[in-house]
């Protein structure tokens, strides 16, 4: 009855290791460019590390059954007359609700409070969505359609708003995202960390992240991240009060 | 056929006098969206009547005696047939030419995607084909298990005659017609274009095909609503002696579960797209552009949303379940608590709604609590693990087409509660919403949990239904290319997600080609491999070996009665003595027919399909 056990048991811990492996030396995530960008990427790859030996008892227990428990006939004799394993259950039961429990309290909470915290803010700027184009409002009241220029090691506050359907205000390499609802202002808070444009990371743009029409795939924008001095030569010389 | 004839010319004579009366009260042109509503109308109660529903109702208001196809040919499938054996292929056949035209649809996506740049469709087409696809889909996940296996098997399983309202099981089986003519007809008025989720106030705003969706799923909501009492009445007042809750098959237990979402939950969705419809014909203003309440929407709209993702995924658990007993002959691992997970879901699914709203703009405070009655459903989905892992330990594995697709199964609903966790989780969700992670993570847990569910249940239960056994080499073959071909397409579509990639759209910048190009390659292989499978099951319906009652020999009762079921499933009363998965015990059977004058083995096939 046991025997099976110890060869599951030990293709569990090849499996986690190399799943771990894989996490910790494949990297699937884009370049960061944001504070809040580190906090999701955090928060990811802990997951990652925990979904791991999760991952690894499934495929365990799948790659021995393919291996050694065969068996073929329909007149075949049947397996143990198992019904249940009260300790199994109920080891299962502790585990996974431990499980749950440590995932809801990190990344859940912590990450919760780190990306929807309400720190405050260097800056304002104000995004306004339209089918299918962003207007950007800079602090001193100039404004653009062409691109987002934004200053590096500031904390920037976006008041997000929309003229018509919901839009949303998405920049992939800063990992924030927040709806652009008509009618009301959302908010979301991005700290962008080394300067750089859309020609060194795709990721570097305004995506529209919510179904709003035909221009949906095409409702993007560059953006770009400058230093704090030169981003108030930018504003003024766009326009504005100064 | 006549009556299907007849339900057509009745159909369209509705849909013609519905525009005509609407243009003689308020003129106006015969495409403006009150005259599709009244149209639409009476082209559905039209339809109803020209099939026969006006015979199996009607009649009875007027102090007539009720009735029903009687029909024993071929032509009963073309008919009102309250016989939930007709019903369960009815649906099931119609559902698969859903998913097959689903299908083409999306080979017609991934043709768009294979490169950045726009080659066959402008971004509005494919913004309509998206959506096309994804309702399509929607539709066939919601009720192909349920509709198909659910009507066919909970009768026979629990050793009832037949549903307990049989009139409304027809009447819920011939509304689904409609809703895919509906659906399919949209292109005619511009189709639509707000994605199957329907978000105001873009669907408030868009082409008039929207209606035709909005009216179509009306009427899908009203079939799902009256399945889902039908099988709750069933299950509860039509069980055999002795078939207690305790010795119930887990396959009707996951149908019970989805039955109770089902029955409470749909009225949400088909009121949201009630207000919607009411925003555009009728003057209203529930989810106008200038009032800001899309969040409102959202909210009523996951409400019912949420739970469907688990109406389509808990019959695909009940056939996982069921399969995993059979195929490694052993009684299903901690049976109370599995049911008791199915059940936590059921109530869980209900309150977990908001994490699809995180990045929504909703209230703060609700996040957290979102967040942990979320992460709460991983524990009862990892009973169902472990009842599966359970009762595979150390079984007596036979590895036929049905196990095949299961294992398929196990590896991508794995893949897709572990990315279900990313999206629970307001830090990761809040980068990855909306993108093609998402795509990828409702694909593995749809596709890979219900539609390779049902896949598996086609071949598991294939010989009962058809009393043939199907070509088994190539559903084995076919099982594996389907797996593999699933994960070639999907596993890329993580990454481009998680490397910035939104979902919707029908253009992407040059970085995420090399990937899209492998998965439209890895696309077109999976649809390829449904003409295997389409070709097998017809094949083998007509030429395939007599199967017998029992080819896999198993327990529950469906497999101890001729194949397929006589009329009223049972030639005696059947009694329940015992477990229905208890392998390798004494060998005391899960049911005795007492009355029965032969062994339901020496019952012919000619006899059995009258
Ligand atoms: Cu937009």
């Amino acid at each position: 009855m046991r025997k099976s056990w110890l060869p599951v048991g030990f293709l569990w811990l090849v499996y986690t290791i190399l799943i771990l492996a894989l996490v910790k030396y494949v990297n699937v995530l884009p370049t960061q460019w944001a504070e809040e960008a580190q906090v999701v990427d955090e928060a990811f790859l802990l997951l990652m590390y925990l979904a791991a030996p999760v991952m690894a008892m499934v495929l365990a227990v799948m790659t021995w059954g393919m291996i050694a428990w065969r068996s073929d006939g329909a007149d075949r004799e049947d397996g143990p007359n198992t019904h249940t394993n009260r300790i199994v259950v109920t080891t299962w039961l502790v585990l996974t609700s431990a499980l749950a429990i440590g995932v809801v309290i990190n990344p859940g909470f912590i990450g919760l409070a780190e990306i929807r915290g309400e720190p405050s803010s260097d800056y304002v700027i104000e995004i306004e969505a339209s089918q299918f184009f962003w207007e950007v409002t800079y602090p001193n009241g100039a404004t653009s359609f062409d691109e987002l220029v934004v200053p590096a090691h500031m904390r920037v506050r976006y008041d997000v708003n929309s003229t018509d359907v919901h839009h949303s205000f998405w920049v992939p390499a800063f990992r924030v995202k927040i709806d652009a609802v008509p009618g009301i202002t959302t908010r979301v808070f991005a700290t962008a960390t080394a300067e750089g444009s859309i020609e060194d990371d795709i990721n570097l743009r305004i995506q529209c992240a919510e179904l709003c029409g035909a221009g949906h795939a095409a409702m993007a924008m560059p953006v770009r991240v400058v230093s704090d001095a030169e981003w108030n030569e930018y504003i003024t010389s766009i326009g504005g009060s100064g | 056929m006549k009556y299907l004839v007849r339900a057509i010319v009745f159909g369209l004579v509705g849909y013609v006098s519905g525009v005509w009366l609407t243009l003689a009260v308020r003129g106006g042109d015969p495409t403006d969206e009150v005259a599709v509503v009244f149209g639409f109308i009476l082209a559905l109660l039209g339809w109803l009547a020209g099939i026969g529903g006006l015979e199996a109702f009607g009649r009875q208001w007027i102090g007539k005696t009720p009735k029903l196809s009687e029909d024993h040919t071929w032509r009963r499938y073309f008919q009102f047939s309250g016989d939930h054996k007709v019903i369960g292929i009815q649906y099931g056949v119609t559902l698969f030419a859903v998913l097959l035209i689903g299908g083409l649809v999306s080979m017609i996506m991934r043709i768009e995607l294979a490169a950045p740049g726009m080659s066959i469709v402008d971004l509005e087409e494919f913004n309509k084909l998206m959506s096309m696809h994804g309702i399509l889909m929607i539709a066939v996940a919601v009720a192909g298990i349920i509709g198909a296996f659910g009507n066919y098997l909970i009768p026979i399983q629990i050793g009832a005659a037949d549903m307990a309202f049989p009139r409304l099981n027809a009447l819920s089986f011939w509304l689904v017609p409609p809703v895919a003519i509906g659906l399919l007809s949209a292109p005619l008025l511009g189709s639509f274009d707000a994605g199957w989720t329907a978000y105001a106030p873009l669907s408030v705003t868009n082409d008039s095909g929207q209606i035709l969706f909005n009216l179509a799923l009306i009427a899908f909501g009203l079939s799902s609503i009256l399945g889902g009492l039908n099988i709750l009445v069933t299950v509860i007042t039509m069980r055999a002696p002795g078939m207690t809750w305790g010795r119930l098959p887990i396959f009707t237990w996951a149908g019970f579960a989805t039955a109770l979402l089902t029955f409470s939950v749909t009225q949400f969705f088909a009121g949201a797209l009630t207000l919607i419809t009411m925003d555009r014909v009728a003057g209203t203003n529930f989810f106008g552009p200038e009032v800001g309440t899309g969040i409102l929407y959202q909210h009523i709209f996951w409400f019912y949303s949420h739970p469907a993702v688990y109406i389509m995924v808990l019959p695909g658990l009940g056939v996982v379940l069921e399969l995993v007993t059979t195929f490694s002959r052993k009684p299903l691992f901690a049976y109370k608590t599995t049911v008791g997970a199915l059940l936590t879901i059921v109530g869980l699914s209900v309150v977990v709604w908001g994490h699809h709203m995180f990045t929504s703009g909703m209230a703060d405070f609700l996040h957290g609590p979102f967040m942990i009655l979320t992460e709460a459903i991983s524990i009862p989905t990892g009973v169902i693990f472990l009842s599966i892992m359970g009762t595979l330990w150390q079984g007596k594995l036979w590895f036929r087409a049905p196990l095949i697709m299961t294992f398929g199964w196990l590896f991508n609903f794995m893949i897709g509660g572990i990315t279900g966790i990313f999206l629970a989780d307001v830090a990761t969700d809040i980068y990855l919403h909306d993108t093609y992670f998402v795509v990828a993570h409702f694909h593995y847990t749809i596709v890979g949990g219900a539609i390779f569910a049902l896949l598996a249940a086609f071949f598991y239960w294939f010989p009962k239904v058809t009393g043939r056994m199907y070509n088994d080499k190539l559903g084995s073959i076919f099982a594996v290319w389907v797996t593999v071909a699933f994960n070639f397409t999907f596993m890329p579509l993580f990454w481009v997600g998680i490397n910035g990639m939104n979902r919707r759209v029908g253009d992407y910048p040059e970085a995420y080609a090399a990937a899209n190009k492998f998965a439209s390659i890895s696309a077109f292989i999976l649809g390829a491999s449904f003409l295997l499978f389409v070709g097998n099951m017809l094949w083998s319906a007509v030429k395939g070996p007599k199967a017998g009652a029992n080819p896999w020999n198993a327990r529950t009762l469906e497999w101890q009665v001729s194949s397929p079921p006589s009329h009223h499933n049972f030639l005696s009363q059947p009694v329940i003595v015992g477990h229905p998965y208890d392998y390798g015990g004494d060998g005391s059977p899960h049911v005795i027919f007492p009355d029965a004058e032969e062994p339901p083995d020496e019952v012919s096939l000619e006899e059995a399909s009258v």
